[in-house]
């Protein structure tokens, strides 16, 4: 037996069956086959002409699954309704309460108006909900708290933003598109760079609209149009702005207070999905549905108004919210609405536009009625303006937005902190931006309207145009917000439908998704913002890139960054400054390749003026600054950096470099610049173990062959005992 | 059928043959590229300290463990576990055999790198003009190539133990002559660069000791770890080729020269690779301790192709340094196939069967590791072996767990001696102090100071045994594995995860759950059925022998040992017994002959 051959020993069925030594060996199998079934194929290698996505991306990505996973809801592949939506507003809310801060309606007290208002005012008539809304801004418990409107972490020199979702019920991508802003800055906020599209490229696609690093224009024509609507590598499609900076969030929600309200109209919303459309909407309301809230205007002929049926008349009831704002309200030019407002008649004219019941109040008490009406004019002529206004703000809803906004005062200056405001609709790819109760007007911001209109409309390829030009509207939330306020304000007209399907809510989303982050970006000085766009100062300068940094033998590591002359930074060095961290390798990075870094704490180094020149990017002479980055010359690894720039009439931050560049930060080695130690005591220690190691070596060979000897350190009493 | 003329017992010639080969065994790569790495990532001279002082905490009193189990059970690890720790855990040493073999996998593939680079190196294609990255890229993307290289190392290593103990000592004097003449060579010439700039700074840095580096942990345990994997302690290397040790070898001062050589030459490693990176390179400590270990086949050769004194001596000098790693690989290759082969021969299959399957299957198995999973780091275009690394991250750790065991095989001899010595005085219940005077040093009494020692341990090693050696593996254990859990920037507890936690211990408790389950038949020599049926229950289990290699006059009881008394456990040669006593009660007779 012990010789039997070799093919016998792997029979194990055969009689007698044996349990061979080889048995030993079904760990190697093992070993083998499990990480292959584990890890799935990882060859990136193929040498193929034709790229396909899945050469390029990860899985997840190709198949646009979003990074924090969870439903088909939190996926964007099935629609939110009301319940589910605020449900995971507050989950997210209480999993980052340091940046988040979850909201239903306000709180109330005596608004700017001086009318006593409570958290019943705010919500809907029929269905009885306040908006559900989010603050989100950096330490979102700090800062000063506002009794009336209910959050904390308000700080008088970060801009505010509001964006509101859902004026009109049916238009559901319109709070999809906040509800992927959410979800978004929730899980980028505060992480070091990362790859999102798993191409091995950190941050090389940000928003713009464009294909920066032509990963999807690299494909063959069929896959370059995933999102189907005509146009290669265009704005949603697979590819496209898919590698956005985290960076750029973090340092944007630390720098901003953003106010988001993504279903405005819950009532409507809830209406147009439970009773008027069902939840199906899309099949049998594609392009059509309920658009207002549910104010109960029946008047029936009989009985006195309003009447107190709680059923909703379709034909009646609602108010349309982007036209009760107060800013001009009153009819639309040229629509109609009804003749006696308020009032609804069996056959009467009621429409889809109904801009709510016309005023009652003497606001001003003078004995007049609506003698001046709200458009920024003295109507009346008795040196007060706008004092007793004729209707609008009428609704819950709009009292929402008006309270929010007037009651919000983080520097107690008595006017509005929302320097820009945006708010979704659907449909149309339209960006659209004041006057819209007045055609071939043109506001005074009209030029620096246009030129952010025109850059959100290159971000997803929508036609941007002044809303008038459109349709004319009053009464309309970006009129009032800019017409009142002085608020830089965009309507996006979302997709192709009120009721898209639900495979387009995802990369419908995916393309509207950068516009929130710029109207954040601009909302510290939107005028000054646009004057540096059109003169292209703040991208014609630039901040030293890794190559271009020279690491001295000692000291503090020098980073210029070259300004146009003119360009009036700030020194206060909380607004300009490098931001810089060292990170070290840890021991996985080391020994396992490449991983991402662990996040560690900027720091601020101030940027102090020089007499150097330098070229700006355009061309022209240019001043430099320079930051010196303080690390000891015993410090070895990787410096991150990146500048931020304020300027003195408080735009704030101009970041380097630019979101052109990738947003990110750059990034330079730094080796081990002090001495390597003393000589003397080196030598010494080299001694010690070349002693030690070479020495023993060198003694226990000898003791080896020295057979006179007893066993090295035996004991005494032993060696007797042994002799003896 | 067995050849008559064969000696049944195999040993090594004498005391220098058994050096050489253990030397052989403990040199490899680790010394070559790993240790020069260790040494610029955790500050020079920092990191000195702590390699020295586990020298003597860790890899000596470990292996002298070893050599005591191995001489005393003159079987390889699966026979050495079976007799010293009980039948019950002839796993363990299954567990120290597979953990060996699984490393040589993917070992041989880098033994294939290795020499693939000398003979590109001597052919002149590792001048100054070429373009390193591109070397290792072309060279690792080729399959065809690392198989074939792979192949080389593999079929070496099987031509040096075909014969046994006598052809391994041969080959490994050899290779170990050779391989410290070439070292000596290079170190020489990196000294001569070094000099040049006038100071000697890559010498300076390896022995300046900064304080930061000694207050951080990580020193210590990585300190601690290249001291334990460079030796080899724990892998059972020491258990094997102390089978083959003479009657009266001895087990201690060879455990000290060996790792005393081990470190010698690590030393001699290091200070040529910082001396000549130093001189050349612009940021030194970036080049010696960023990156895995393909650095070495990059950063190295651009380093000696900057030799002063021409191309001659470049060429010379990037030639020596390679073949001198072949060597160092090749050796440490021949003591990992026969630690896998000596198992199968104590088990009676015959040497050039065991040989030639052991060989087939560790060429068979790496062959993922060389051609599979081939990527490109994305930062800096390297290309790296995916597949190779996530078996290194698997397998590495796993050998401290071999180490465990050995320990633990001492701690049970230990107890059981204390028992028999309650026995023997009519005592009853655990009295402490009792315990530590007769349950603590049995080991060392019976197994290490047996007379043929020529160095007499003392008490010391037992409390290394019993305090510093749980002490030290756990708190190895737990900063590997909470660096895994907590510096993890994928979730660690993702399977799929090549770097995770999840993928070690999976894949370590299906190793483990599989040996343990399986310990059974590890003793098992031949399964029939008593009434046809293949249900387990009707089996009826024949025993295994295990064949102990004593070699003429070196006869010792092992009657005492926790799994010594076992009429199956017999010296080669010797008869075993016509029948044996089954689970039933059963007298039977067997299939087996003996050998």
């Amino acid at each position: 037996m012990a010789s039997s051959n070799y093919s016998s020993e792997f029979r194990l069925i055969s009689n007698p069956r044996r349990v061979p030594a080889i048995a030993l060996l079904l760990p190697l199998l093992l070993s083998i086959f499990a990480p292959i079934a584990l890890i799935g194929p990882a060859n990136a290698q193929e040498a193929d002409n034709e790229v396909s996505p899945e050469d390029i991306w990860s899985d997840d990505y190709l198949n646009q699954v979003f990074p924090w996973y969870g439903n088909d809801k939190l996926q964007f592949r099935e629609y939110h309704d009301y319940f589910s939506m605020k449900e995971r507003m507050q989950t997210l809310a209480d999993r980052n309460s340091e940046f988040i801060s979850f909201h239903e309606g306000l709180v109330g007290g005596v608004n700017a108006r001086g009318n006593q208002m409570g958290i019943d005012d705010y919500e809907g008539w029929f269905y009885n909900h306040a908006s559900p809304w989010l603050k989100i801004t950096g330490d979102v418990a700090g800062g000063e708290c506002n009794v009336y409107v209910g959050d904390c972490g308000n700080y008088a020199d970060r801009p505010d933003v509001m964006l509101v979702g859902n004026h009109h019920a049916r238009e559901w991508m319109s709070y999809e598109v906040p509800m992927m802003f959410i979800e978004t800055v929730v899980y980028y906020y505060g992480m070091a760079g990362v790859d999102n599209d798993g191409d091995g490229l950190v941050d090389e696609d940000g928003w713009d609209g464009i294909d920066n690093d032509g990963d999807c224009l690299s494909l063959n024509s069929s896959n370059q149009d995933s999102n189907g609507d005509g146009v290669a590598c265009g704005p949603g499609d697979l590819g496209v702005d898919e590698d956005f900076s985290e960076q750029f969030i973090t340092d944007m929600i630390n720098t901003r207070e953003i106010y988001i309200i993504p279903m405005l109209n819950v009532d409507g919303n809830r209406y147009d999905r439970e009773e008027y459309c069902g939840e199906s909407a899309w099949e049998n309301c594609r392009t059509s549905g309920w658009r207002k809230n549910l104010r109960d205007n029946t008047v029936t002929g009989v009985t006195p108004i309003p009447d107190v049926d709680e059923e909703v008349d379709e034909g009646c009831d609602g108010v349309d919210l982007n036209r009760n704002f107060q800013f001009e309200w009153g009819a639309p030019l040229g629509a109609t609405g009804p003749l006696f407002p308020g009032m609804c008649y069996a056959s009467g004219p009621n429409n889809d536009v109904y801009n709510g019941p016309v005023d009652t109040v003497d606001q001003d008490e003078d004995g007049k009625l609506n003698e001046d009406h709200v458009d920024g004019k003295d109507d009346d002529a008795d040196g007060l303006i706008d004092e007793d206004w004729m209707g609008g703000n009428s609704e819950p809803e709009t009292k929402f937005i008006q309270d929010l906004t007037e009651m919000n005062d983080d520097d107690g200056d008595g006017a509005s902190e929302f320097k820009v405001s945006l708010t979704w609709h659907s449909f149309s790819e339209l960006v659209l931006w004041p006057w819209g109760h007045c055609t071939n007007c043109y506001s005074p911001d009209d030029e620096y309207l246009v030129y952010h209109g025109q850059v959100m409309g290159d971000m997803t390829n929508y036609a941007p145009m002044q809303s008038s030009d459109l349709y004319p509207t009053t009464g309309d939330f970006c009129d009032w917000h800019y017409g009142v306020h002085n608020s830089y304000c965009y309507t996006i007209e979302i997709g192709n439908a009120f009721h898209e399907y639900p495979e387009d809510i995802a990369h419908t989303a995916v393309r509207n998704l950068g516009v929130p982050f710029y109207m954040i970006e601009i909302a510290d000085d939107p005028r000054y913002r646009a004057i540096v766009g059109i003169e292209n100062t703040t991208s014609s300068q630039w901040l030293a890139s890794p190559d271009e940094i020279h690491v001295p033998k000692n000291g503090d590591i020098p980073i210029g960054l070259c300004l146009d002359t003119t360009f009036p930074f700030t020194t206060d060095i909380n607004r300009t400054h490098l931001m810089w961290r060292l990170v070290e390798p840890t021991r996985q990075q080391d020994d396992f390749g490449p991983t991402e870094w662990i996040a560690v704490e900027w720091e601020k180094s101030a940027f102090v003026e020089s007499a150097a020149t330098c070229i700006l990017l355009d061309g022209s002479n240019g001043t430099i600054v320079e930051a010196g980055i303080p690390v000891p010359d015993t410090s070895v690894g990787k410096i991150h950096y990146k500048a931020m720039l304020g300027t003195t009439n408080g735009a704030f931050p101009f970041t380097y470099p630019t979101l052109e560049e990738g947003g990110n930060y750059y990034e330079i080695s730094i080796p081990y610049r002090a001495g390597f130690g003393s000589t003397i005591l080196s030598l010494m220690m080299f001694a010690f173990i070349a002693t030690m190691v070479w020495g023993g070596l060198g003694y226990t060979l000898k003791e080896m062959f020295n057979d006179d000897r007893d066993a090295l350190g035996l004991p005494a009493e032993m060696r007797t005992k042994g002799d003896s | 059928m067995q050849s008559k003329d064969e000696p049944t017992s195999d040993e090594f010639s004498g005391r220098l043959g058994l050096i050489f080969a253990t030397i052989g065994a403990a040199i490899g790569t680790g010394n070559i590229w790993r240790f020069p790495r260790m040494v610029g990532a955790n500050g020079g001279g920092s990191f000195l300290v702590p390699w020295l002082i586990f020298l003597f905490l860790w890899s000596i009193p470990l292996i002298i463990a070893e050599f005591a189990l191995g001489k005393r059970s003159r079987t390889g690890t699966v026979g050495t576990f079976r007799i010293f720790a009980g039948k019950k855990f002839a796993w363990m040493g299954l567990w120290t055999a597979w953990i060996s073999t699984a490393i040589g996998f993917y070992y041989a593939v880098v033994t294939g790198w290795c020499i693939n680079y000398f003979q590109t190196a001597i052919r002149g294609g590792l001048g100054s003009e070429v373009d390193t990255v591109q070397v290792w890229n072309d060279f690792l993307q080729n399959w065809h190539q690392v198989v074939f290289f792979q192949l080389i190392a593999v079929v070496i290593t099987m031509a040096a133990i075909w014969k046994g103990a006598k052809a391994i000592e041969k080959v490994n004097v050899t290779l170990m002559v050779s391989l410290f003449i070439l070292l000596f060579a290079a170190l020489f010439l990196s000294f001569v660069m070094d000099l040049d700039d006038g100071s000697l700074d890559g010498f300076v840095y390896m022995f300046s000791i900064q304080p930061g580096y000694l207050s951080q942990p990580e020193t210590w345990i990585n300190g601690l770890s290249q001291s334990a994997w460079s030796c080899s302690a724990g892998m059972g290397m020491a258990i094997t080729y102390s089978v083959y040790m003479r009657k009266d070898e001895d087990t201690t001062l060879n455990a000290a020269t060996m790792c005393l050589a081990n470190n010698s030459i690590s030393i001699i490693a290091g200070l040529t690779v910082m001396m000549a990176v130093f001189s050349v390179s612009d940021d030194p400590l970036a080049a010696v301790s960023g990156g895995s270990s393909a650095i070495t086949f990059l950063v190295l050769p651009e380093v000696f192709a900057q030799a002063p004194g021409g191309p001659v001596v470049q060429l010379l000098m990037v030639t020596m340094f390679f073949l001198a790693l072949s060597f160092a690989a090749l050796t440490s290759m021949i003591s990992t196939v026969e630690l896998c082969v000596r198992n199968f021969v104590d088990h009676g299959i015959e040497r050039e069967k065991a040989v030639g399957f052991t060989t087939l299957a560790i060429f068979l198995f790496g062959l993922p590791s060389a051609g599979l999973w081939i990527l490109v780091d994305s930062d800096s275009g390297v290309a790296f072996p995916q597949f190779l690394e996530v078996q290194d991250h698997i397998w590495g750790y796993g050998l401290m767990f071999s180490g465990l065991f050995i320990a633990y095989s001492i701690w049970k001899y230990g107890w059981a001696q204390y028992r028999a010595w309650q026995d023997e005085n009519e005592i009853t219940g655990f009295n402490f102090r009792e315990y530590l005077d007769n349950g603590v040093s049995p080991f060392r009494d019976d197994f290490i100071n047996t007379g043929d020692n020529d160095w007499w341990i003392g008490r010391w090693w037992d409390y290394i045994m019993y305090l510093g050696f749980p002490l030290m593996f756990g708190v190895l254990m737990l900063s590997y594995f909470s660096d895994l859990i907590f510096n993890a920037e994928h979730n660690p507890w993702n399977p799929t995860n090549p770097d995770g936690v999840m993928i070690i211990l999976l894949f370590w408790g299906v190793t483990a759950g599989l040996f343990i389950s399986m310990n059974k038949y590890i003793l098992i020599n031949r399964v029939t059925s008593r009434n046809g049926s293949f249900w387990p229950s009707n089996w009826e289990l024949e025993p295994r022998p295990l064949y102990r290699n004593v070699p003429k006059g070196a006869e010792v009881s092992i009657k005492e040992l926790p799994g010594g008394i076992d009429p199956f456990i017999v010296e080669a040669g010797e008869t075993i017994p016509e029948t044996f006593v089954n689970e039933y009660g059963e007298t039977k007779t067997h299939t087996l002959h003996t050998q």
